[in-house]
C-alpha cells in the first residue's frame, strides 16, 4: 500500500514538472519575463564558459609566444605597408565624409557616415545544432544593447540577442529564424534576405521574375527596418532559381562576412 | 562532512555541463553524448533516494541556460527520463553493463525525441544523423562512465 502511494506521488510530482516545463517554454517563447533569469544562470555560468574557451585562448598565445622573428619582421612590413595604403584611403575618405556631411547638412538630413563601433571577442559557439548563435564577450557593461548590429571585416554578421553584464549572445544572419532586409547594390531591388542554417548560404524569396538579378551581385543592408545601418555589405549572388510556375524567383547568396571562422567583431552602436 | 560528501555529486554534473559547452569541430558536433543526461541516469540509479525530478528540473533549466534553447526544452526531457528510470532502476541497476548501456540508449533516444519535437514545433526540423548519433555514442560510452562514477560514489562513500 505504501509502496502504491509513493508511486502515485512520483507520477503526480513528474505531471506536475511536465506542465511546468510546458509553461516555462511557451512564457519563454511568447514573452519577455524569463529573460532574466536566463541573464542570470548565464552570469553564473560565465566562469565555465573562461574555462572552457581557454584552451583555445592558450594555443594562440602559444602561437604568438613562438613564432618566430623573421615571421615578425614579416607579418610587420606587410602591415605597415597596408596600414599606409589604408591611410592614403582614409584621408581621400575623409574629405568625402566632410563633404558628404557639409551637403547633408545643406539637405537638412542627419543621417551620420561613421557609427560608433565597439570591438568584441568570440567567447563561444551555441553547440546547439539548430540555431546559429555565438556568444561574444562585451556585454550591457559596455553600453551593447539587444538589437545593435554585429559585423566582422568582410561584412554584417548577425545582430544582438539578450545581452548579460559582460557578454552577449548574437544572432547569425544565417539563423533559419533571422531574417534581414537588403538591397541589391546594381539594381536597387529591395528585399529580405532568410537564414538557413548553414553558414554559407542566404535566401532571398520571392523575387519577381522580372527582377534585374545576375549571379554576383552584391547586396548591402537597406537599412529598412531600423535594426541594421544601411549600406553595408551582407552576401553575394551564387544562384538564381526560377519558379516559373508561380513566376518568382528565389535566390541564394553566401554571406560576405566569415561566420563560421571570424575571433573578432565588431558591434555597431547606432548614434542618438 | 557527510553534507559535503554529495557536492561530488554537483560536480559531476559540472563537468558534464563542461564537456557539454566545449567548442568541438563540426564533423565531431554531431556526434556529441548528451553528458548531463548520462550523468544523472547513473546518480539517479545509484542515488533514486537523492536525485529526482527536483535535480532533474534544476539540472535542465541550467542546461536550457546555456545551450540558448526554450527555458524548458531539455528540463521536460530529463524529467521524463528520469521519472522512467525512476520506475526501473531497480530491475535495471542489477544487469550487465552491455544490458545496461541498451537501456541507456533507450533513455537517451526518448531524450532526443523530446527535444526535437519541440525544436520541430517551433519549425526547425532535426537533420536524422544529429537525432541518432548522440545517443548512440551515449550507449557505447555508457559503461566507462557507469564505472568511473561509480567508485566516485565509493570513495565518497554515498549510499
Amino acid at each position: 500500500m505504501k509502496i502504491l502511494l509513493q508511486a502515485r506521488g512520483a507520477s503526480l510530482q513528474a505531471l506536475f514538472f511536465v506542465l511546468l516545463c510546458i509553461g516555462l517554454m511557451f512564457v519563454d517563447h511568447r514573452f519577455q519575463h524569463l529573460e532574466i533569469v536566463r541573464a542570470n544562470i548565464s552570469l553564473a555560468l560565465s566562469p565555465l564558459r573562461y574555462l572552457v574557451s581557454l584552451p583555445a585562448t592558450g594555443s594562440n598565445w602559444l602561437n604568438e609566444w613562438f613564432t618566430s622573428h623573421t615571421e615578425l619582421l614579416e607579418e610587420n612590413t606587410r602591415l605597415r605597408a597596408e596600414s599606409r595604403i589604408l591611410n592614403a584611403r582614409l584621408q581621400k575618405l575623409e574629405i568625402l565624409a566632410e563633404e558628404n556631411a557639409r551637403l547633408r547638412s545643406l539637405l537638412g538630413s542627419a543621417r551620420k557616415i561613421f557609427d560608433d563601433v565597439i570591438v568584441a571577442e568570440l567567447l563561444s559557439v551555441d553547440q546547439n545544432p539548430y540555431r546559429q548563435l555565438i556568444e561574444i564577450n562585451k556585454g550591457s557593461s559596455d553600453g551593447i544593447e539587444i538589437g545593435h548590429a554585429v559585423i566582422d571585416e568582410f561584412g554584417i554578421m548577425g545582430q544582438v540577442i539578450h545581452v548579460n553584464p559582460q557578454s552577449a549572445t548574437t544572432i547569425l544572419i544565417s539563423d533559419p529564424e533571422h531574417a534581414i532586409p537588403v538591397q541589391f547594390v546594381r539594381s536597387g531591388t529591395r528585399s529580405v534576405a532568410f537564414g538557413r542554417g548553414s553558414t554559407t548560404q542566404l535566401e532571398l524569396r520571392y523575387l519577381p521574375a522580372t527582377a534585374d538579378i545576375k549571379i554576383d551581385d552584391e547586396l548591402v543592408t537597406s537599412g529598412l527596418g531600423g535594426r541594421f545601418p544601411a549600406d553595408y555589405p551582407v552576401a553575394k549572388v551564387t544562384a538564381i532559381n526560377e519558379d516559373r510556375v508561380r513566376g518568382f524567383v528565389s535566390v541564394i547568396a553566401e554571406p560576405k562576412a566569415r561566420l563560421d571562422s571570424s575571433r573578432e567583431v565588431l558591434i555597431i552602436k547606432p548614434r542618438q | 562532512m557527510s553534507r559535503l560528501r554529495y557536492l561530488v555529486i554537483y560536480l559531476s554534473l559540472v563537468v558534464a555541463l563542461i564537456l557539454t559547452i566545449l567548442p568541438l569541430p563540426d564533423v565531431v558536433q554531431t556526434y556529441r553524448p548528451n553528458w548531463v543526461a548520462l550523468a544523472l541516469i547513473y546518480w539517479s540509479m545509484a542515488l533514486p533516494k537523492r536525485v529526482g525530478l527536483w535535480f532533474a528540473f534544476f539540472t535542465g533549466i541550467i542546461l536550457d541556460a546555456s545551450q540558448g534553447t526554450l527555458l524548458g526544452q531539455h528540463t521536460l526531457a530529463l524529467v521524463v527520463i528520469i521519472f522512467i528510470n525512476m520506475n526501473f532502476y531497480q530491475r535495471i541497476r542489477v544487469l550487465a553493463l552491455a544490458q545496461q548501456a541498451i537501456y541507456v540508449f533507450v533513455l537517451l533516444l526518448i531524450n532526443q525525441l523530446i527535444v526535437a519535437w519541440i525544436e520541430g514545433i517551433m519549425g526547425r526540423p532535426t537533420p536524422l544523423l544529429t537525432f541518432f548519433g548522440g545517443p548512440f555514442i551515449g550507449m557505447l560510452i555508457w559503461p566507462w562512465i557507469f564505472v568511473v562514477l561509480r567508485d566516485i560514489r565509493r570513495k565518497a562513500i554515498l549510499r
